[in-house]
């Protein structure tokens, strides 16, 4: 492994704008389009998020290093990151429900649906491309969950905005939402020339 | 032959065992509430029970029976429990039904309540009288087209206490499509003295679950589950001129209230029992009642036909029981400077249209009973 | 489709046995949310709303009531008889419960007729569902419109 020599401090500002897993990526898009119609979902889901990534990040780090690569098992990635993605949510899951039923009940299905977000597992997929540290790791799955988080909270109030608005019929819903997704992504393009970490 | 090709399945049916083993341990330890302890009325009752599953169904396990309408899904909001202890925020599916006063005091609803720890409670006194009953049906027996009589022989307890005009669950068995036993209430129609039965009148409402078992399923001889006595439907021992009203299925917590008078000797107030039905074939045992109005001098039975057919050869009273009642108070009920008070059984529609035409001749509303699960 | 926890939980509940005797689905085997769909889409081509359909069944519901158990004849054009148990039904989407109050309804000028609860006018209403195929409270789009005219 031959981690990047990345200043820490410009990681985390990297994942969590220049290089938004959802913006700049455009991973983790079908929780993002359907759960932004209200901004409560929205903002639980994000922080559901950002717990999931932070540890399942973690977690595929330590399987993959020492795991996979010394039995040689790295082309099984794909699967193992998955089952672990899975697991991890379960038992989030039902420690949360146990610590506290009231946010159980708020974030409620979000949590299960995080397994199917694309963005974990492309988190996970990125860090071993980069082949980073642990530590840079956590950072890069914590940044990436924060940005995803404020994506999902920008949206959500802007559509709340575009609602109000004299949509043609035929662009009302999904056709509105992913033209701003666009805007958006467009707008965080110009953070590429500021910070680049891929 | 190298068994290397064997190293990336068995890795990967590693890794999910370690972690299949992850969650079934953090489920067990999560997941595991142990042994809590519920303290009911500061001391006067103490259980002891395994938590995870809601203070509704732990209670109903250890026998005592929180009234619930909706089956514990949390639509009804009539399961509610006073905990002292501290379990949490009020969640937001019991939110709608707890006022300002409740939220304060600590009144939940018991079926959202998930039991995980020691708990304070306080219930009301009479749910400590409810018992889970075993009975065998003695006798069922036509009352009208769609109305039986079910005449059941308590086996455990083999008595029961109760006050004339309270009611039961019981308790149907899977039959059909319908796959788990489901509970309905029934007002008792025998009197308390007879002590080792229960008799109920059961009418049958199209796509009732209970409804239909009896009239489909249930045989002489069978043994079912009931949970008896519940309700605060019953005799005010006053002198007040007591006025009765029934409808259908509706006489039978009257039938127990007038035979339970009639066998204690309490005769010397006035009593008013007016039944309304469509036509002939819609009445029954008006022959005892009327015997009893023949002995018992201050009892007045009333029947009155809404739709009297001609081949019913009707010469009793005709008209909307609320026309009739109205006619008997402005005339045979001699009702002047009396205090009253009204006793009803029967369709909401019809105990409302009483309601309003009691209270529009002199009888004040807090003193007109009725069940209010109706 | 992938249905909500909710939509989930309510067509558990429609299920024979768990509400009523005969479940609010009838033979119907389309899951709950594209029964909804389906009869979204027919009431939107007819030109109704399930709001206005409900608060007028409603009225006449209620009107009827007054007849304590006998026909009654309602603005000179429905004829309305309701029957009425003891007791409570919760909806399925858990929201309530309603009392046990049915009504046929007929429209004396076109002979349509429709049977209706407390609970499926809610139904009807709130969550825009008209039961499933086969069962005996399904209000077919055209009967509600039919019904209901003038």
């Amino acid at each position: 492994m031959n981690p990047p020599p990345v200043n820490l401090a410009v990681l985390l500002f990297a994942s969590v704008f220049t290089s938004n897993i959802l913006l700049a990526n455009f991973l983790g898009m079908c929780s993002f389009i359907s759960i932004s119609k209200d901004v409560t979902s929205s903002n639980g889901l994000g922080m559901a998020v950002i717990l999931v990534l932070t540890v399942t990040t973690a977690v595929n780090w330590v399987v993959l290093r020492y795991v996979l690569i010394p039995l040689g098992l790295v082309y099984l990635r794909f699967i193992i990151f998955i089952v672990v993605i899975a697991a991890v949510v379960q038992v989030l899951e039902m420690v949360i429900e146990r610590i506290s039923e009231a946010l159980y009940i708020a974030l409620g299905i979000f949590l299960p649906l995080i397994t199917v977000n694309c963005a974990i597992l492309g988190v996970s997929l990125f860090m071993f491309i980069r082949e980073y540290s642990f530590v840079q790791t956590v950072i890069y799955g914590f940044g990436s969950g924060v940005g995803w988080w404020l994506a999902i909270l920008a949206l959500s109030t802007i559509r709340q905005r575009v609602e109000k608005a004299p949509v043609p019929a035929g662009l009302k819903g999904p056709g509105i939402t992913l033209i701003t997704i666009g805007f958006m992504a467009m707008a965080f393009m110009g953070f590429s020339g500021m910070l680049q970490v891929q | 032959m190298s068994l290397a090709f064997l190293i990336g399945p068995l890795a990967i049916g590693g890794i999910a065992a370690v972690l299949a083993g992850i969650i079934s341990v953090v489920d067990s330890i999560v997941n595991n509430y142990g042994e809590c302890k519920i303290d009911i009325n500061s001391g006067q009752k103490s259980l002891t029970v395994t938590g995870g599953s809601s203070l509704l169904q732990l209670l109903a396990q250890e026998r005592i029976f929180v009234p619930s309408a909706c089956g514990g899904r949390g639509s009804c909001g009539v399961c509610k429990v006073r905990v002292l202890s501290d379990v949490g925020p009020i969640l937001p599916t019991e939110l709608p039904y707890l006022e300002e006063e409740e939220r304060e005091n600590g009144t939940r609803l018991s079926c959202q309540i998930k039991v995980k720890d020691d708990m304070d409670i306080e219930i009301p006194e009479e749910l400590f009288n409810i018992k889970e009953i075993r009975g065998v049906v003695e006798e069922i027996n036509d009352m009208t087209h769609d109305i039986k009589e079910v005449r059941v022989k308590l086996i455990d307890p083999p008595q029961l206490e109760f006050k004339a005009g309270q009611y039961a669950q019981l308790e149907s068995k899977p039959y059909g499509k319908i796959k788990e036993p489901a509970q309905r209430a029934y007002s008792m129609s025998s009197p308390p003295h007879d002590r080792d039965h229960l008799e109920f009148y059961v009418r049958l409402v199209p796509g009732g679950i209970v409804t239909t078992w009896t009239f489909e399923e249930l045989q002489e001889g069978e043994k079912i589950r009931l949970i008896a006595p519940i309700g605060d439907f019953h005799m005010r021992d006053t002198d007040a001129l007591k006025v009765m009203i029934a409808g259908g299925s509706g006489m039978a917590p009257i039938k127990s209230i007038v035979l339970d008078m009639w066998e204690k000797g309490d005769t010397d107030k006035p009593v008013w029992f007016f039944f309304g039905a469509r036509t002939r074939k819609d009445l029954f045992y008006t022959e005892k009642l009327k015997e009893i109005e023949s002995k018992w001098e201050n009892f007045h039975f009333i029947e009155a036909l809404s739709e009297p057919t001609p081949e019913d050869k009707w010469d009793g009273e005709v008209g909307l029981i609320t026309d009739v009642l109205d006619r008997y108070f402005k005339g045979e009920m001699n009702t002047n400077g009396k205090p009253m008070e009204g006793y009803l059984c029967g369709s909401p529609g019809m105990i409302d249209a009483c309601i309003a035409v009691m209270t529009k001749n002199g009888i004040p509303e807090d003193k007109i009973y009725y069940d209010k699960f109706a | 489709m992938k249905m909500s926890p909710t939509l989930q939980k309510a067509q558990e509940n429609m299920q024979p046995g768990e509400i009523t005797g005969d479940g609010f689905l009838g033979d119907d085997t389309r899951p709950l949310v594209d029964i909804i769909e389906a009869d979204e889409e027919r009431f939107q081509a007819l030109g109704l709303s399930f709001e206005e359909v409900a608060e007028q069944l409603t009225r006449l519901l209620d009107r009827g009531r007054e007849g304590l158990g006998e026909p009654i004849t309602v603005d000179g054009r429905w004829l309305v008889k309701v029957d009425e148990a003891r007791g409570f039904l919760p909806c399925p989407f858990e929201d309530g419960i309603f009392r046990k109050i049915t009504a046929t309804v007929t429209n004396r000028n076109n002979q349509t007729t429709v049977l209706v609860s407390q609970l499926s006018l809610h139904l009807l209403g709130h969550h825009h569902f008209l039961e499933g195929r086969g069962s005996s409270f399904r209000m077919e789009p055209e009967a509600a419109r039919d019904v209901l005219a003038r």
